[in-house]
């Protein structure tokens, strides 16, 4: 398993800094991630790393208080440039949360919202097409193809995130933010959005932040370790769980410390 | 430097306990090594029971140890060090069994008893003998002191093991020319020298564990 070969940055990160208010909440981060890869942001609470994905499609910016300095960029254009068209930024970035958040609609207008605020299906038929797809790619299309018109909030917690992973790739993003997407979840729902991540790669450029360094070792090519706003270490996946170079990465995955 | 305490306390009892099972594995098989190599220069035939009651224990450590890694694994899904403690472990166990089985192999060569041996005959599997044993004895240490330069002597050491290996053989071939009574007995002696530089062999092995505990990363030969 090569994972330094045929890779192309997607998202590079230079000089970020982001402060709400007084408080300064990241440190100069500058970290690069892959195209098709899925990078996983480690870090105990509070350490920067949902604040960092957030950065990626400009959902601090609903924050009044949040400054971001430096400079993220995707596909070599800074997202922090003047005149840039977050609409547009979002629909190549979409994002998943930690709690399913299904609009109270049905299952299928769930999906078929952001194609249709984007304008991107012309007719019913492509609407149709664009719902299947998604949720087929989303694994989630044998478990609801007969109860399309039913509440997406009816679906159990598991379903309901993969309902959401559906939404989000229904506008055909690049990149997938996930912020701890299974920490809500059971093991058996966990494992299905973890072997859907594994999919998805493919198609898409995925961002993931979790708690569990075990779940990083399952989903990730690349981890990244916060700590306190800083990014302490960043490496491939297998050097970070097997001999990471820093005290206290090895400190925080090993369960030391504190 | 790593901090040495766990948040689960029981956690860091759990790899403490592993870490000083494989100490105990160690010394066990070093002794069984010792008696064997002094059982076959010295002709104890009464040794030969008690060698095979400690190889029955090294065993048993064995199988306790493997169980040990196996909550290990499923309890607490070691990272980093922690995998490193595990995963060697797991290896060093296994060839500390060997080197047991292989003693106790030699002990059981010494039958039948020979008649009007020259002494020089073992005097180069007796030095055989003490250079495996002091090379386990080594590994033993290298692995309580986590010590990657004693680690690395170990593995320098053990082309010597190998051309000891040949010139025992070499003696045992030129006086089964000369001495025909004692044909099996010494034909017995060439397992001997050879399962000693198989036990050096896996020496080697539990010293490049050693320094990839220590290391994260494998030893490379210059």
């Amino acid at each position: 398993m090569d994972l330094m070969t045929d890779t192309k940055i997607k998202i590079s990160a230079n000089h970020l800094n982001v402060f709400y208010g007084q408080k300064q909440a990241l440190f100069d981060i500058s970290l690069d991630i892959n195209q098709n890869e899925v990078t996983a942001l480690i870090g105990p609470s509070g350490c920067g790393k949902s604040t960092f994905i957030r950065c990626i499609n400009r959902m601090n910016d609903v924050i009044d208080i949040c400054r971001v300095e430096g400079e993220i960029k995707i596909d070599e254009k800074n997202i922090y440039e003047p005149g840039i068209d977050i609409v547009s930024l979002r629909e190549k970035v979409g994002m998943v949360f930690q709690k399913p958040n299904p609009f109270p609609k049905s299952i299928y207008d769930n999906v078929c919202y952001g194609p249709k605020i984007h304008g991107i299906a012309e007719s019913k038929d492509d609407l149709d097409a664009i719902v299947e797809n998604s949720l087929k790619k989303a694994a989630l299309w044998n478990e609801v193809k007969d109860r399309l018109q039913e509440p997406g909030t009816s679906l159990s917690g598991g379903q309901q995130q993969r309902l959401c992973i559906a939404r989000a790739i229904s506008v055909n993003p690049e990149v997938i933010l996930m912020d701890e997407p299974c920490s809500a979840l059971d093991p058996v729902a966990t494992a299905k959005i973890e072997e859907l991540i594994d999919e998805l790669k493919q198609s898409f450029t995925i961002v993931i932040v979790t708690h569990s360094m075990s779940q990083a070792v399952r989903v990730s090519q690349k981890t990244g370790f916060f700590h306190l706003g800083k990014l302490i270490e960043v490496g491939t996946t297998e050097k970070i769980f097997k001999n990471p170079t820093n005290n206290m990465t090895q400190d925080y995955i090993t369960g030391r410390f504190g | 430097m790593t901090k040495d305490t766990h948040i689960v306390k029981s956690y860091g009892e759990e790899l403490q306990f592993l870490n000083d099972s494989i100490i105990q594995m160690g010394s066990l098989t070093e002794s069984l090594l010792a008696d064997s190599m002094n059982a076959i220069t010295i002709l104890d035939k009464e040794a030969v029971d008690r060698i095979v009651q400690s190889d029955k224990k090294i065993n048993e450590y064995r199988a306790k140890i493997d169980t040990q890694i196996m909550t290990l694994l499923v309890k607490r899904a070691p990272m980093a060090i922690d995998l490193r403690i595990t995963i060697t472990a797991l290896r060093i166990s296994q060839d500390l069994e060997r080197i047991g089985d292989l003693a106790k192999g030699n002990a059981k060569k010494m039958l039948p008893l020979p008649q009007n041996l020259s002494a020089d005959l073992l005097k180069s599997l007796k030095r055989l003998g003490a250079l495996v044993e002091s090379q386990l004895n080594k590994s033993i240490d290298a692995y309580i002191n986590k010590s990657k330069e004693i680690a690395v002597e170990i593995i320098k050491l053990d082309s010597n093991v190998n051309e000891l290996t040949y010139l025992s053989i070499k003696e045992i071939l030129s006086f089964l020319s000369k001495d025909t009574k004692n044909l099996e007995y010494a034909t017995n002696l060439l397992f001997v020298a050879k399962n000693l530089e198989r036990a050096g062999d896996h020496i080697n092995r539990i010293a490049e564990n050693i320094y990839y505990l220590v290391e994260g990363d494998y030893y490379k030969k210059k």
